[in-house]
């Protein structure tokens, strides 16, 4: 316990970098090198990077760590962190595209003032999501929540001489906010139930309570409801296509890549250790909302002629994959019994496996559509056209990132969709897993149309005039593309780590230590 | 420590959350918005401190959550409100009909 506080290192390193930024500002207006908070941000994140891998590593070693913030009993709740091998996975996800982000940002923003505050806002985005993978208590993960959706509305509108970020900023906020309220009014019933909202006291207690069965279940829909706003799930989607293409290009990669996956997060986290899915259906739920997203977000992307808008819908199409992966994973546990386990773990790591596939992928996507829209000036798709022949770097990466979501096979987006569909498809005498699966499948096949479509506009028609002087952007800005474009080649080539890696917050998140 | 206390807080919650989503979906001014959001807010803190008329032990973690639920509801609040003056700066106008260039 003793040395457990370096759960809070990332947390407070990346707070204490936020507070600071704006002072860092000023000292480098005193000695005339502006670029000092840049570097600051990179340092900040390769901080808590490097803390996160410290956390990592005693993860591996411990299976799981604990720590109490509180003067409060930890039989009573009061502020408590919990750390398995899940949350360590997407700490170091949000961590890894922050740094991205931020190394992009130092060119892609350099025409833009208030800097101090792009960064600050940035890295307490970055704090907020991780504190939310490390809560220990519903109310603790709630203050983190607010904190990260705090700073993505405040980033959204971060150009506020235009009308857009404005407007989208707003309903983001109106939407999201009252997502998060309905999620508090659920937590408000379970403490009044059972008297705590630490997460593995709730686990306890849940099952021993005498009360209406549906009482429960209303406390799961308010669940899903809530950070499903955040999460983007189809109903509750209309503001992403807003937000996602208002926001400067970078912050797009951190919502798109990292912010919606924070909203599966919980979802999943409570879902399946509050309410055991053995005791309680919400299987058929998840993959119904699933297929629905699948299905509605692919229908009007294809509609989209901005790229931006197009990148924000097929966001969407990803996190119906993701909800679908763990909604077959609590189907199977919640019909088969002890016997789902084997599929669940294959559907659930796949759905794992995706959300880092779609992490990467995203924020590639959207990192190479602010390169174009750096040099055309524009987010029509029809003026873009031919732009990946004058930015051959950019280009391929892009190109990379489409072949990865649309999940051609040597890339890294295959083995995720492969996991997730292999398990649909274990019980072929299961109608309702085999139909399903099918629309998945089908709902893939449809997307890859698309993303090969955009691919061969952008990369193999001749030039329009608006990209005619488009030439390959600045060093810092193709960086981290690159890079982003590596990794997902290299991970396709060898996905043994990361899928062990999953495989292992898997059986934490399910409950399967050992064995 | 009744439940006819409870029943009367806890209905209060509920009406006051219902009355919050229908100032959002009907109303097109946007401080009134903001408004409507402060009343959900208000009905989950309400509903928090319902629970504690059935069971005096919950009380005071229900505070501690009450009152760190009313900074965040502040701090929504005022941003909500910084953006309502930037889109005033835009538009002249802080109607909801007027920002439709995103259809609501």
């Amino acid at each position: 316990m003793a040395e457990s506080w370096i759960i809070l290192q990332p947390i407070i390193i990346l707070f204490t970098g936020a507070l600071l930024t704006p002072l860092i500002e000023y000292l480098g207006r005193a000695i005339k090198f502006e670029k000092v908070r840049d570097t600051f941000a990179i340092i900040i994140f390769g901080l808590s990077l490097y803390s996160l891998l410290g956390i990592y590593g005693e993860v591996q070693r411990q299976g799981q760590l604990t720590y109490f913030l509180s003067p409060y009993e930890p039989q009573m709740g009061g502020v408590s962190f919990f750390v398995d091998q899940f949350s360590v996975f997407m700490a170091l996800l949000f961590c890894l595209l922050g740094l991205f982000v931020s190394i992009y940002s130092v060119k892609y923003m350099e025409g833009d003032t208030g800097l101090d505050k792009y960064y600050s806002l940035l890295m307490a985005l970055v704090a907020g999501l991780v504190g939310i993978s490390f809560a220990g208590d519903l109310f603790n993960l709630f203050i983190f929540w607010e904190a990260m959706s705090l700073s993505s509305y405040a980033l959204v509108a971060f150009r506020k001489y235009r009308w857009e970020p404005i407007e989208a900023s707003f309903k983001y906020l109106v939407m999201s906010t009252i997502g998060s309220l309905t999620a508090l009014y659920a937590m408000s019933i379970l403490y009044g139930l059972t008297g705590t909202l630490n997460i593995a006291r709730l686990a306890a207690i849940i099952p021993t309570l005498k009360i209406a069965p549906q009482v429960p279940y209303l406390i799961i829909v308010a669940i899903i409801a809530g950070f499903g706003v955040t999460a983007s799930i189809v109903p509750f989607h209309f503001w992403l296509p807003d937000a996602h293409p208002a926001a400067p290009s970078g912050i797009s990669a951190m919502l798109s890549g990292v912010v919606i996956k924070a909203g599966v997060y919980v979802i999943v986290r409570i879902l399946f250790t509050i309410f055991n899915p053995i005791a309680f259906e919400f299987g058929t739920t998840l993959v119904l909302f699933g297929i629905i997203t699948l299905s509605v977000a692919n229908l009007m992307a294809l509609l989209q002629r901005d790229i931006k808008r197009l990148l924000a819908f097929s966001s969407i199409v990803n996190i119906g994959y993701i909800i679908f992966g763990f909604g077959i994973g609590a189907y199977a546990i919640n019909i088969y019994g002890a016997g789902g386990y084997s599929i669940a773990t294959l559907a659930v790591m796949g759905a794992i496996f995706h959300i880092f596939n779609h992490a990467i992928g995203k924020g590639l996507l959207f990192l190479c559509a602010g390169c174009f829209i750096h040099e055309a000036g524009t987010r029509d798709l029809v003026d873009l056209e031919g732009a990946g022949k004058k930015m051959p770097w950019t280009g391929t990466s892009f190109s990379l990132g489409l072949l990865t979501l649309a999940g051609v096979p040597p890339l890294s987006g295959f083995w995720s969709k492969l996991f997730i569909i292999l398990a649909g498809f274990t019980k072929l005498d299961n109608t309702f897993m085999v139909v399903t699966t099918s629309l998945v499948v089908l709902n893939a096949i449809f997307a890859a149309a698309y993303y090969l479509w955009l691919m061969q506009r952008l990369m193999l028609r001749t030039p329009k005039s608006r990209v005619e002087k488009a030439h390959e952007v600045p060093i810092m800005m193709v960086l981290p593309v690159v890079i982003l474009g590596l990794i997902t080649v290299i991970i396709g080539l060898w996905p043994f780590n990361i899928m062990d890696f999953a495989e292992v917050a898997t059986r934490s998140l399910l409950g399967l230590t050992g064995g | 420590m009744s439940v006819p206390d409870f029943t009367l807080y806890a209905t209060t919650a509920i009406i006051l959350y219902i009355i919050g989503l229908y100032g959002i979906a009907v109303r097109r001014n946007m401080v009134r918005t903001i408004i409507s959001l402060e009343i959900i807010t208000a009905s989950v803190n309400l509903n928090f401190l319902a629970f504690t008329k059935l069971n005096q032990d919950l009380l005071p973690l229900a505070q501690y959550f009450v009152a760190i639920s009313i900074v965040i509801g502040a701090a929504v609040a005022s941003l909500a409100l910084m953006i309502t003056i930037q889109a005033y700066r835009h538009y002249g106008s802080v109607d909801l009909k007027k920002l439709s260039r995103l259809r609501w």
